[in-house]
């Protein structure tokens, strides 16, 4: 069983589900930290973004890498609407947000079931070939998918450390306070940090949605997992989220080979749940006061 | 959790406006028009939203104690699920009586409660709202794959009513009724007793309660355990009154509205939960000549009462029962 090609396949297939939950996890975690608001309307964004996907580059047939990033850019500009009237009354404030959120969440997947039906739909790969190098078969299109999602992460890694917005949300992410002390505008700040962080949900709902299936409700569980990943990183941690994002996306991926997808998800959510209470600040995260 | 949110909520509903014998009044008029209710010439649908409305205001009221002592519980309806599986399956599978599958349905969740309780209660708020959120999760998935003795995802069909009497609806109508008087009261009661002043006092300052002697941690399990217990007799009668489990009804997302319930309701104040759940079953009926729309308006609903009014449905009426006070002062 334990060959060696098996588990490259293993570490491939976590490695592309990494991908995804760092992407969903990081807005989640950039709107936590910066912000203080727990965006339970995540996941309703990575679904936006799985149809917008689905629309340039299954229906219209855009070149798959234009497609996926315009697709979420387009979320993005669109979600800042919300950001002017909703978003924008609970920074700051942790528990309403995560109620008024939720309100959000309802609201949106129930109009997206009014206009798209509760029908599942597929995205097209966006290669259909499979690579075989010596004996360990692998999707092209998950390949694919990781390049753009490294390709986000990088861009995230360096907007974040050599620009000077980038900086500033750093900043702010640290402390808000001393942050608009030193002449930091937190609102644009916290703009361009929703905007990112919109963004990269919906570049992740695409990929899931081409990985899964499309329908109003599948951002429940890139929700639950941007949760998981966001604890065990340590909340508002972002190099948490790198390494939470890869220990559940290869945890899952080796334990559901082996042992079968409950298991995974009872294994995962109970160490999780040992972190909390032993430390629940997340593994690189820091304790609070 | 928030807690300087948390504090000056608080504060604003320290300035009661409403006097004691006006909330009695209240109470007694409310009490009454629900008993009343089922002689007028009502549907059973009527009767059947009463009824679920009595077990959410169980359920939404047994949350508020532990809300109180400033931990929110994200996996509430697990519990409420563990006392419905279980008074189901004594009655079921060993064929006891009624009384002790609801006598199971405290204990069970309130020994789980208790055992867990000192372990997750020495978190800090937001952390027990995600222990508790995965916590939820677990239960639900052993509700699914412990097919041999829950149904699976299936549920068990076939729950018989608690006697044969229960089965037409108005009586199981009273039935719920009772219940949510007794077990409402008995929450009412307790909060407003030593031990509520001391509930109050740990989440206002967990350290100054310890200090003026409060055992904290032991009384923060306590009540979690009895919270849990009222919850899992809600879902007995969850349970028992649709004759059908399974475990989507029990997931996160009932947790969620029961969460919701008390946020839109008040979270401070006892009549909180009880308002909230009037709204949380009634909106949704007076939005159903638009179905499709209902669950988009109730969303927005919820987003504009926690923008405009953080501290609930409560609020409002504490406002207006100011301004009259105001103005009546003015005139005299």
């Amino acid at each position: 069983m334990l060959s060696p090609i098996v588990i490259v396949q293993v570490v491939v297939n976590g490695v592309g589900l990494a991908a995804i939950y760092i992407l969903v996890a990081l807005g989640f975690t950039l709107l936590f930290g910066i912000m203080r608001v727990v965006n339970f309307a995540h996941g309703a964004f990575a679904m936006l973004g799985g149809y917008a996907l689905y629309y340039l580059y299954s229906v219209y047939d855009a070149p798959y890498l234009l497609a996926a990033p315009v697709a979420a850019l387009f979320v993005a500009a669109a979600a800042l609407v919300l950001e002017r009237f909703v978003y924008r009354r609970f920074y700051q404030k942790m528990f309403q947000s995560m109620i008024a959120l939720l309100g959000l969440d309802m609201a949106i997947a129930s109009t997206a079931l009014i206009i798209w039906d509760s029908h599942e739909r597929s995205i097209k790969p966006a290669v259909s070939e499979i690579l075989q190098f010596g004996g360990i078969i692998v999707p092209a299109d998950k390949l694919v998918i990781v390049a753009v999602a490294a390709t986000a992460l990088a861009a995230f890694y360096l907007f974040t450390h050599f620009t000077r917005a980038g900086l500033a949300m750093r900043a702010a992410a640290q402390d808000v306070e001393t942050a608009e002390a030193q002449g930091i505008d937190t609102r644009v700040t916290y703009q361009l940090s929703f905007f990112i962080a919109i963004f990269m949900a919906a570049l992740a709902g695409g990929f899931y949605g081409q990985t899964y299936a499309l329908s109003p409700f599948m951002g429940e569980r890139p929700l639950m997992m941007a949760f998981i990943v966001v604890i065990l990183g340590g909340m508002g941690s972002i190099p948490g989220v790198a390494l939470g994002g890869l220990l559940l996306g290869l945890g899952e991926s080796f334990l559901s080979t082996f042992y079968g997808s409950s298991v995974s998800v009872f294994v995962s959510f109970g160490a999780v749940i040992l972190l909390l209470v032993f430390r629940p600040w997340g593994l690189l995260g820091t304790p609070e006061k | 959790m928030n807690t300087t949110t948390m504090s000056s909520v608080a504060a604003a509903h320290d300035s009661r406006s409403i006097t004691t014998g006006w909330a009695a009044r209240g109470v007694i008029a409310g009490i009454l028009a629900l008993a009343i209710l089922p002689l007028l010439p009502v549907g059973s649908f009527v009767l059947s939203i009463g009824t679920t409305a009595f077990i959410t205001a169980i359920a939404a009221a047994s949350l508020h104690l532990l809300i109180r002592t400033g931990h929110v519980s994200l996996g509430h309806a697990a519990f409420m699920g563990i006392g419905a599986y279980a008074s189901v399956l004594v009655t079921m599978k060993l064929q006891l009586p009624f009384v002790v599958g609801l006598v199971a349905a405290f204990v069970a969740p309130a020994i789980l409660a208790l055992l867990i309780g000192p372990l997750v209660l020495r978190l800090a708020g937001k952390y027990f709202v995600l222990v508790t959120f995965l916590f939820g999760e677990i239960v639900r998935m052993v509700f699914v794959e412990w097919t041999g003795v829950t149904g699976g995802a299936n549920g068990i069909p076939g729950v018989p009513p608690p006697h044969r009497l229960l089965l037409d609806p108005q009586a199981y109508y009273y039935f719920a009724l009772g219940f949510a008087i007794v077990l409402v009261g008995f929450i009412g009661r307790l909060l407003s007793s030593e031990i509520g002043r001391s509930i109050d006092a740990i989440r206002e300052g967990e350290n100054l309660a310890e200090c003026s002697g409060v055992p904290v941690l032991r009384m923060k399990v306590c009540i979690f355990g009895l919270s849990c217990g009222i919850v899992g007799i809600a879902g007995a009668l969850q349970g028992h009154f649709v004759r059908y489990i399974d475990p989507t009804s029990f997931s996160m997302i009932q947790s969620l509205n029961l969460v919701v319930v008390n946020v839109i309701g008040g979270m401070y104040a006892l009549v909180g939960p009880i308002i909230g759940t009037a709204f949380f079953m009634i909106t949704p009926e007076l939005l159903r000549d638009y179905v499709e729309l209902q669950r988009v308006i109730f969303g927005v609903i919820i987003i504009v009462v926690i923008a405009f009014f953080p501290g609930g449905l409560v609020e409002i009426a504490q406002r207006r029962a100011h301004a009259l006070r105001g103005k009546r002062k003015a005139g005299s």
